[in-house]
């Protein structure tokens, strides 16, 4: 499956597209449904008030201030005064509406996002770079925040008085109202025609800025290697490169979005003139007068300051769309690793059962063919093989990071798919080659994951570490559970963190427990420590061991060396070991 | 290595002035503000044409050519004023946030690797994206809606002081008013955001070891805890967001009412005064139309108020970046560095912990040393400080009787290669991970990867060197990554290679042939070797045992067997298998 976020995808062509991506962005704002319609209630009638004002002054002052009549004045400078109230209250009712469902929309898009990160398979992650998906979930979400704390609120208030003012000169006089809305029309086309390419801009800028989180995360990250191999210079020129890069496509984006204000203004002025001309002609014909027409045009504005305003707030709301593109693209993404129906009866009695598997990378790298074996429980196996051979895919392929691309496997006579996730990490362990810690505490590191024993006190923790034999273990560490970890750095060394690793596994007591060269980095005499821990496991544990270090193989009950697309069982120790030998050239 | 003082340091409370970051754009800022300037003085234009030509009209001396002209030379005037305002605008955002962005990539490229770890990369990332976003968002929206907004304000005041100053002074006094409020919330807002800042950094780091940890996630089944994490820093952000709502959602009204109490004002107390016939009504109406216009910049500036808040709380941290001290300098010295290295009562400690404790040892030119002892008994601080990644608390490190830290880094870097423990690969071709030096050579190149044994391995994929290797290399096995990081060092034709634990991730064979090839290929080479196995390293010209951060015995293997107990306990931990080694 193609995973990668930057590859285009299938896309559905046109106004189409906008409609089915919009839908799903409505589901998620269903929630807020209530708040939004109260937040439409204040705007609608805030809208009212901000037209009501300015006319009731302009009366005031026409009836009661030319008339001298003070009293007059002063009743509606109070009811004036009363307008204003209810307008601040509406105000503040719509900003903390709109801003709520902003803040909360962004919450709940976030954690979308981020669960399904975590829903997705591996294959997502050899795929994608960090720092764009970390871009994805923290500026593209944030893009739609603004435009529905901010923009939307505006958006729609201008878009009512617009609406409001249109009726409301057709009204008056239904010529020179069409007049007025004349140029409008020819926005309107104009609008539709641009709008597909201004988002584009914006898209280009969003990925670019994508890019370059990724490069910064990847520089940072390998800081480490820059540093000596003295090339900061390199360092450098990555992220400018990328730098340069957003910058030339947000400069772009920048003209596209504020290309409209100008055209829509120019089109207002434009229609002003119509309006202009077109009462004069009508004054001559005798069908309008000059005092309608001084009030008509002041009129007009309350009709084209809106349309100003939505220039600008359109070029956002394509930002927000093509935001949401990014974001929806993600969403849209499932697992390739879908739980598939679990038959009643069970094949044979191995724990694990290879039946005719084949594997392959997405890159087409073919790593396993047709290859067959069993794993019976409580026994101890030994995978070897030179680097390269797909010792590790094999041992992937059980804990199903992966799935066959052919054949079966089977865990416990059951097809392997057809396990809950919760049902297989129960049963199959294993520790991976790079061991990987979490930012947090040593404690928190070994509970990972494991709910038995999540809710125990240090004291209970360390008798349960005790009865595994894994409490020596913890000896080095100064404030034992509570040593503070931080996943990159170098705080604790590689082979501090491999013991942690295990005990993490170990721990959770599974059925099959994998080590892939899991004590590589561990000092022989630590290691024999560890080998013992193995070997008072319960007598039921079935263990895949990975290594090429011979000596934690040598108690394995059988023998499998991996090479060349093939999983074939030594007889003994030493056919393994001339199989090491006499393999041929190089992995 | 104070990289607990870097971290736990309090975010410096600067005060930055946003305004500061156009400083280097005078030029620009000040053009932009003139045609910004000019196209709303060419707005105010057009009202006057209708208004010239109605009475025109009205004086039946109306010329339609004159008014169309008039009109389409002040349209066309404003659209290319505002098209430009518009172009100049982006032009100006952009470059201020990719110059900013440029200085802080050329001021992490000088730092430390303990600055980096410890300014967390998490909080860097923020920085030159998030952060860059809202100083952007001002200089492209805020900053010229409130420079006009002042020109406005302060152009209104005077006319309405003219016309008359009781009725100006009382309206005036909505200003202090409202910048009060403004001042109070500004305030209280930038706090706000500075802590939303930190909680974005925080899930960055969450999303960031996420997917790191993306394979033990899936094979622990543990996507729960990892959605929890993410759940609570992310409510974190949401509650914090929904302070800063609150905060503007009482200011913006706010300022609208009072801005619209002026206008009750001049309603009632300059009504007041032309029913006294103390104004006219002719400076009436002036009064109520500048309130207008002067109700809208103040508006606007409420507006933008979150804006400005946003970006001081981010401009804050990108200066506190900006403004770290240099790092020590490097040095000048040049001349190639052969090999003969001497330490002498070299200490280290991490937060308060020793970690090396008065080492010291000597290596001369050309010869074979070995480095064994437990799991984080100081090893790989050992190589770090013979590259200076990191300094030594106490103690001398001389390289040929130089101290290291007086050799220029090119230098340093060009003889001295290390192999990392761990493997750090880029996402870019093999020949770029492998010759990760502007100076390798095509011939360099292939010595080194048939040194490391990778020429099979690269003729094996369809596109050989020009194979991208994906981000963190997942696509490699562990011993092909460990490979491709010893062809880098090599590259290098250092005259000192490091090896960290090598051989851990490359079986027996491959290991033997590569110390083989090394031999070879690499003679005068000086080796030193972090290692488990003793095996290999038996005929080392020197071995050093190193427990807790104290060398406790070093010589030839056979010395060590003769008088170190704890160097033969090592042994006879791999002695059972001994034999198999091949």
């Amino acid at each position: 499956m193609n995973y990668n976020l930057n590859k285009p995808y299938k896309k559905i062509k046109g106004r189409r597209r906008v409609l089915a991506s919009l839908q799903k962005l409505f589901t998620i704002i269903g929630k807020e449904r209530r708040n939004l319609i109260v937040a439409f209630v204040a705007i609608l009638l805030n809208a009212g008030l901000s037209l009501l004002g300015p006319y009731l002054l302009g009366y005031t002052i026409d009836a009661h201030v030319q008339t001298k009549n003070y009293q007059g004045v002063l009743i509606f400078a109070g009811i004036l005064l009363v307008i204003y109230i209810s307008a601040y209250i509406l105000n503040y009712v719509q900003i903390r509406m709109m801003g709520g469902i902003g803040q909360r929309m962004l919450f709940r898009l976030r954690n979308s996002v981020f669960e399904k990160l975590q829903e997705l398979p591996l294959d997502f992650f050899n795929q994608n770079k960090a720092g764009d998906l970390i871009s994805r979930i923290n500026n593209d979400t944030d893009k739609l925040n603004q435009f529905f704390s901010q923009s939307l609120m505006q958006f729609i208030r201008n878009l009512i008085i617009m609406v409001g003012a249109g009726i409301f000169l057709l009204a008056i006089n239904l010529p020179l109202g069409l007049a007025t809305l004349s140029p409008t029309l020819l926005l309107l086309i104009f609008t539709i025609s641009v709008s597909p390419w201004i988002r584009r801009k914006n898209e280009a800028t969003l990925k670019s800025l994508g890019n370059l989180s990724a490069e910064v995360q990847e520089g940072l990250a390998n800081f480490k290697v820059v540093v000596a191999f003295n090339r900061r210079d390199y360092f450098r020129k990555r992220l400018k490169d990328a730098n340069r890069e957003n910058y030339k496509k947000s400069i772009r984006a920048g003209i596209a979005n504020s290309i409209l204000s100008p055209i829509y203004t120019f089109a207002s002025n434009i229609g002003q003139l119509i309006v202009l001309s077109l009462g004069i002609w009508l004054i001559i014909q005798g069908r309008f007068s000059v005092g309608l027409l001084i009030s008509f045009i002041a009129y007009v504005s309350n009709f084209y300051n809106p349309l100003r305003q939505i220039a600008n707030l359109w070029a956002s709301f394509q930002l927000t769309l093509a935001a949401w593109d990014r974001i929806s693209h993600l969403l849209s993404l499932k697992s390739n690793l879908p739980i598939i129906e679990s038959m009643n009866d069970t094949f044979g009695s191995s724990l694990i059962h290879f039946r005719n598997v084949s594997f392959s990378y997405p890159t087409g790298e073919e790593v396993l063919k047709d290859v067959s074996f069993d794993l019976q429980r409580g026994k101890t196996y030994a995978f070897v093989g030179p680097t390269g051979g797909g010792k590790t895919t094999t041992a992937s392929l059980i804990s199903r990071l992966y799935d066959v691309t052919k054949g079966t496997i089977l865990l416990d006579g059951k097809d392997i798919r057809s396990y809950t996730a919760c049902e297989r990490a129960s049963k199959v362990g294993f520790i991976l080659q790079d061991p990987i810690l979490f930012t947090g505490t040593i404690r928190e590191n070994i509970l990972y994951g494991n709910s038995e024993c999540g809710a125990l006190t240090n004291e209970q923790l360390e008798k349960e570490l005790g009865n595994a034999q894994l409490l020596n273990l913890l000896k080095p560490f100064e404030k034992g559970l509570e040593t503070p970890i931080e996943m990159s750095g170098d705080s604790i060394s590689l082979g501090q963190k491999q013991i942690i690793a295990f005990m993490r596994a170990i721990l959770r007591k599974p059925e099959l427990l994998i080590l892939d060269e899991a004590t590589a980095n561990i000092d022989t005499v630590t290691e024999k420590q560890l080998e013992i821990i193995l070997n008072n496991l319960p007598i039921s544990t079935t263990k895949v061991i990975i290594a090429h270090r011979l000596n934690t193989i040598k108690n394995a009950d059988e023998i499998f060396f991996v090479n060349s697309q093939r999983i074939i069982a030594a007889g003994s120790f030493d056919e393994a070991l001339n199989m090491l030998m006499s393999e041929k050239g190089e992995s | 290595m104070n990289r607990n003082n870097i971290q736990s340091e309090p975010e410096k409370e600067k005060n930055t002035n946003l305004f500061g970051v156009l400083k280097p754009y005078k030029g620009m800022v000040s053009m932009l503000v003139i045609i910004a300037m000019t196209a709303s003085g060419i707005n105010l234009v057009i009202p006057k044409i209708i208004g010239s030509a109605i009475d025109a009209f009205s004086a039946n001396n109306f010329d339609i050519v004159k008014v169309i002209t008039q009109f389409l030379l002040a349209a066309t005037g404003i659209f290319i004023f505002t098209a430009l305002q518009g172009v100049l605008q982006t032009f100006t955002a952009e470059r201020v946030a990719r110059d900013l962005r440029n200085k802080i990539v050329a001021k992490l490229s000088h730092q430390s690797l303990s600055f980096i770890i410890g300014s967390n990369p998490s909080k860097l990332l923020t920085n030159l994206t998030s952060d860059m976003d809202s100083v952007k968002t001002f200089v492209a929206q805020a900053f010229v809606a409130i420079i006009s907004s002042f020109f406005v304000i302060i152009g209104v005041a005077v006319l309405m002081l003219m016309i008359n100053l009781k009725l100006a002074l009382a309206v005036l006094g909505i200003v202090p008013i409202i910048g009060t409020a403004f001042y109070i919330v500004f305030w209280k807002a930038r706090n706000i955001f500075r802590k939303s800042r930190q909680v974005i950094d925080a899930l960055n780091k969450i999303i960031n070891e996420s997917i790191l940890g993306a394979a033990l996630i899936r094979v622990l089944n543990s996507q729960q805890p990892e959605n929890q994490k993410f759940l609570e820093k992310n409510m974190e952000s949401r509650n914090l967001g929904l302070s800063i709502v609150r905060l503007f959602s009482i200011l913006v009204p706010s300022i609208m009412f009072v801005s619209n109490l002026a206008i009750v004002l001049i309603l009632a107390l300059g009504g007041h005064y032309v029913v006294m016939d103390t104004m006219t009504i002719g400076d009436f109406a002036a009064f109520n139309s500048y309130v207008v216009m002067l109700i809208f910049p103040v508006m606007l500036i409420g507006f933008m108020s979150n804006v400005i808040a946003s970006a001081t709380a981010s401009n804050e941290r990108i200066q506190s970046i900006l403004s770290t001290p240099p790092p020590q300098e490097e040095g000048t010295i040049k001349s190639e560095v052969k090999g003969n290295i001497l330490l002498k009562n070299v200490s280290l400690t991490y937060e308060d912990k020793p970690i090396l404790k008065n080492v010291s040892f000597s290596v001369k030119a050309g010869s074979k040393t070995a480095i064994i002892g437990p799991t984080a008994a100081g090893k790989s601080q050992l190589l770090y400080l013979l590259t200076n990644l990191i300094p030594a608390d106490s103690g001398t490190i001389e390289m040929d009787g130089i101290s290291i830290d007086k050799y220029a880094r090119e230098t340093l870097y060009k003889d001295v290669g290390l192999v990392f423990q761990d493997s750090v690969l880029f996402n870019m071709s093999l020949e770029e991970n492998i010759g990760f030096s502007d100076s390798v050579t095509e011939e360099a190149l292939q010595k080194a990867i048939e040194t490391a044994e990778l020429s099979n391995f690269i003729e094996s994929l369809p596109q050989k060197l020009e194979t991208i290797v994906s981000e963190r290399g997942s696509s490699l096995s562990g011993g092909q990554k460990q490979r491709i990081m010893l062809a880098r060092a090599l590259t290098l034709n250092p005259n000192i290679l490091l090896l960290d634990d090598f051989t851990a991730r490359v079986d027996q064979k491959t290991e033997d042939r590569i110390l083989a090839n090394i031999q070879s290929n690499y003679p005068d080479l000086t080796l030193i070797s972090i290692t488990q196995k003793i095996e290999p390293v038996k005929d080392f010209d020197q071995i050093l045992l190193l427990m807790g951060g104290e060398i406790i015995a070093s010589g030839q293997h056979k010395d060590l067997m003769k008088r170190s107990p704890e160097y033969i306990q090592i042994y006879k931990s791999q002695q059972s298998t001994e034999q198999y080694e091949l």
